[in-house]
């Protein structure tokens, strides 16, 4: 089942249009992962999803409904803002009271656990923990509340190396006894890739690439060597990024059937790409086709003038 | 860890080979679970899982209903097959043509390969 | 039932909610004593009387009003975005405070009231001061104290709140309009003060219009605020 389909999903503001036609259809029960550079528009279609704010145009559908003053859909979901408001006078402990009573599937053992673990001064004031103890916080209410949807939105933000490490077992064991739908936002990539099992790639409010991890290995590969026998092996194809030093040359691209067997004989190297680098590739290379599309209409308006 | 040329899945099917070739699992033994093996590599749940699925439909492996995967008899002496049978291609040839490339003859790569094993 | 939610937003720091308005309320009564027991003692009966005539226009009891008008700006500026992190509706959110607003206002308006009725049979606590029984709160009877002093807090609350949401919808620009829009509104009453006898008559003659029909006043205002934010608040988004 869908967890989670949008159609032509739009939210313009004043200045800028956030998301521009998004259309992404999320399966229940699996872990997404929603990448983007800051301000791809993440954080927005998170809101959407949640019903913080409205849509320009589009439609969409949560766990069988719209999630508009929802009753029924949002009491099933847990959504875990990076930029998350607490009111100034608010503890931990008070956050999580109250994250206690909202969600039905709330687990107090866990969640005291949780507080334990990442050593969360629960009695402190929110707005003096530091970047990582708010992170902390998220967290905790992200997996003790066990909800059928539940979006993280750069969680782990400002953890230390151990922490992080913690948040993705804590994850994963979580995950694996209480299945539900998760929805994780990030830049940092690397780290989470493995967890992922589908991606959504946004870039400039517009979706760039949305597929099933495993697929994705066969998205991009880099081969590199002489630099006439990369040109001559990928004459005519389309290349992600090239780079030369001196003689040598590398290129990504998208390979297909044979192409292994054919670099081997012209002697050139191909390594896989990782998803941390699938995204930085696609995202340039998004931005330099964005930048040219600019120069040519400024070009046009001149001939205009 | 984990063979990062290939697919997730792939590697951790590989993995389990590996394992089934140097006796950490023996025929007849289980073998860890999917989410025994997703928390052990911090990899998601499916992916572990589609890796296993690899191996029961190379009948390396058997599931047992409600029980979980066991090695299948004479899945290991298939595997050594298997892998003998790549060994040409994804060993051989590559140390052949780097050794081309060094102008090593055939003969003194025997020579060496002689000398490395009686170390 | 998850209306219980929002009122627990709003209460579920007791100090914040009921202890800080209560603890400055009694700060600056002690300090109201402090002040009446000296003039007592070294004025004499005439001081006495005209510290009593005078202390009807104290502001001394908006120690703890004042926090109060914060709290619409606050369920707004810093509770909704809160509540809609977690899954509340704002429907669910808006019932919730106006709960918590009504709640609020009769918890404030008795222990106002409380403070008069002692205030009174004690010859204001035997120093002839005046903290509670002062013209914000009511002068007349103990059951007038209570309704106004409830009417002006929960009127402060919505139209506190309906002022942060516009805000939030419309930025700076509502600010601009609704200053000018006050200006418009209040300067000509001050310059009708400084210029014309007639206006002067007139103003004495509506501030002197009774209890009852001032009270409509603030009921007015209480309808035009509430009105606003809940008509505002349906279609408030996340910041």
């Amino acid at each position: 089942m869908t967890a989670i389909s949008t159609t032509g999903l739009t939210k313009r503001y004043p200045e800028v249009a956030a998301l521009d036609g998004v259309s992404v259809a999320l399966e229940e029960n699996r872990i997404h992962g929603l990448l983007g550079r800051n301000g791809a528009g993440k954080t927005t279609l998170m809101q959407l999803l949640t019903g913080q704010v409205f849509a320009t145009a589009g439609s969409m559908q949560v766990l069988g409904g719209s999630p508009v003053e929802n009753v029924e859909v949002l009491s099933q979901t847990v959504f875990i803002q990076e930029s998350q408001k607490y009111p100034d006078t608010f503890r931990a402990v008070d956050v999580l009271r109250i994250a206690a009573g909202a969600y039905p599937n709330w687990d107090q053992g866990y969640a005291d656990r949780l507080v334990e673990q990442y050593r969360l001064p629960a009695k402190r004031l929110i707005k003096k923990l530091s970047r990582g103890q708010l992170s902390a916080v998220g967290i905790v209410i992200g997996l003790a509340s066990r909800a059928p949807l539940t979006f993280f939105d750069e969680p782990y933000l400002g953890l230390d190396a151990v922490a992080r490490q913690m948040f993705f077992d804590d994850l994963l064991a979580d995950y694996t006894a209480h299945p539900r739908t998760i929805v994780l936002s990030t830049h940092h990539i690397d780290e989470v890739a493995n967890l992922l099992e589908h991606v959504v790639i946004l870039d400039q409010g517009k979706v760039l690439l949305e597929a099933d991890t495993d697929e994705l290995h066969d998205a991009a590969i880099t081969v590199s060597g002489k630099a006439t026998a990369v040109d001559a092996f990928l004459a005519g194809r389309e290349v992600l990024e090239r780079k030369t030093l001196g003689t040598l040359a590398t290129a990504t691209f998208t390979p297909r059937d044979g192409d292994e067997l054919a670099a081997r004989e012209a002697g050139l190297d191909l390594t896989p790409v990782s998803l941390q680098a699938l995204f930085v590739h696609l995202t340039t290379a998004n931005t330099a086709s964005a930048a040219a599309a600019t120069d040519t209409h400024r070009a046009s308006d001149r001939a205009i003038v | 860890m984990l063979d990062e040329s290939k697919p997730l899945f792939q590697a951790v099917a590989e993995q389990i080979e590996d394992g089934i070739l140097d006796g950490t699992y023996a025929e007849d033994d289980p073998v860890p679970s999917t989410n025994q093996l997703a928390a052990f590599l911090r990899i998601n749940p499916a992916t572990a899982g589609k890796g296993l699925g690899l191996l029961v439909d190379a009948e390396v492996l058997i599931k047992r209903r409600g029980i979980g995967m066991f090695v299948a008899p004479g899945a290991r002496e298939a595997l050594r097959q298997r892998r003998k049978f790549a060994f040409q291609d994804q060993y051989i040839a590559p140390l052949l043509r780097e050794a081309a490339q060094l102008g090593i003859t055939p003969e003194e790569l025997a020579g060496m390969i002689t000398k490395e094993v009686a170390r | 039932m998850r209306i219980r939610n929002v009122v627990q937003l709003h209460t579920v720091n007791k100090l914040q909610a009921f202890g800080w308005p209560l603890i400055i309320m009694s700060l600056s009564l002690t300090l109201v004593l402090v002040i009446g027991a000296l003039i007592v003692n070294v004025g004499g009966a005439e001081a006495r009387e005209g510290m009593n005539e005078g202390m009807q226009y104290s502001g001394a009891i908006f120690a703890l009003l004042g926090p109060l008008i914060g709290f619409g700006f606050t369920a707004m500026g810093q509770y909704f975005p809160l509540a809609l992190g977690f899954g509340l509706t704002r429907r669910e959110f808006a019932t919730g405070t106006l709960l918590v607003f009504l709640g609020n206002a009769l918890f404030y308006a008795v222990i106002v009231t409380i403070g008069k009725v002692i205030e009174v049979a004690t010859g204001g606590f035997g120093l002839s001061v005046r903290f509670f029984d002062v013209v914000y709160t009511g002068l007349g009877e103990w059951w007038q104290t209570l309704i106004q002093t409830f009417l002006l807090i929960f009127t402060v609350m919505l139209v506190g709140a309906a002022i942060t949401t516009a805000f939030h919808r419309w930025g700076q620009s509502f600010l601009w309009i609704f200053w000018i829009a006050l200006a418009v509104l209040i300067l000509p009453v001050v310059a009708g003060f400084l210029i014309s006898e007639d206006f002067r008559a007139f103003a004495g003659q509506v501030g002197g219009m009774g209890w009852v029909p001032w009270m409509g006043v603030i009921l007015g205002f209480a309808v035009v605020g509430g009105g606003t934010w809940l008509a505002l608040v349906r279609r408030a988004q996340a910041r």
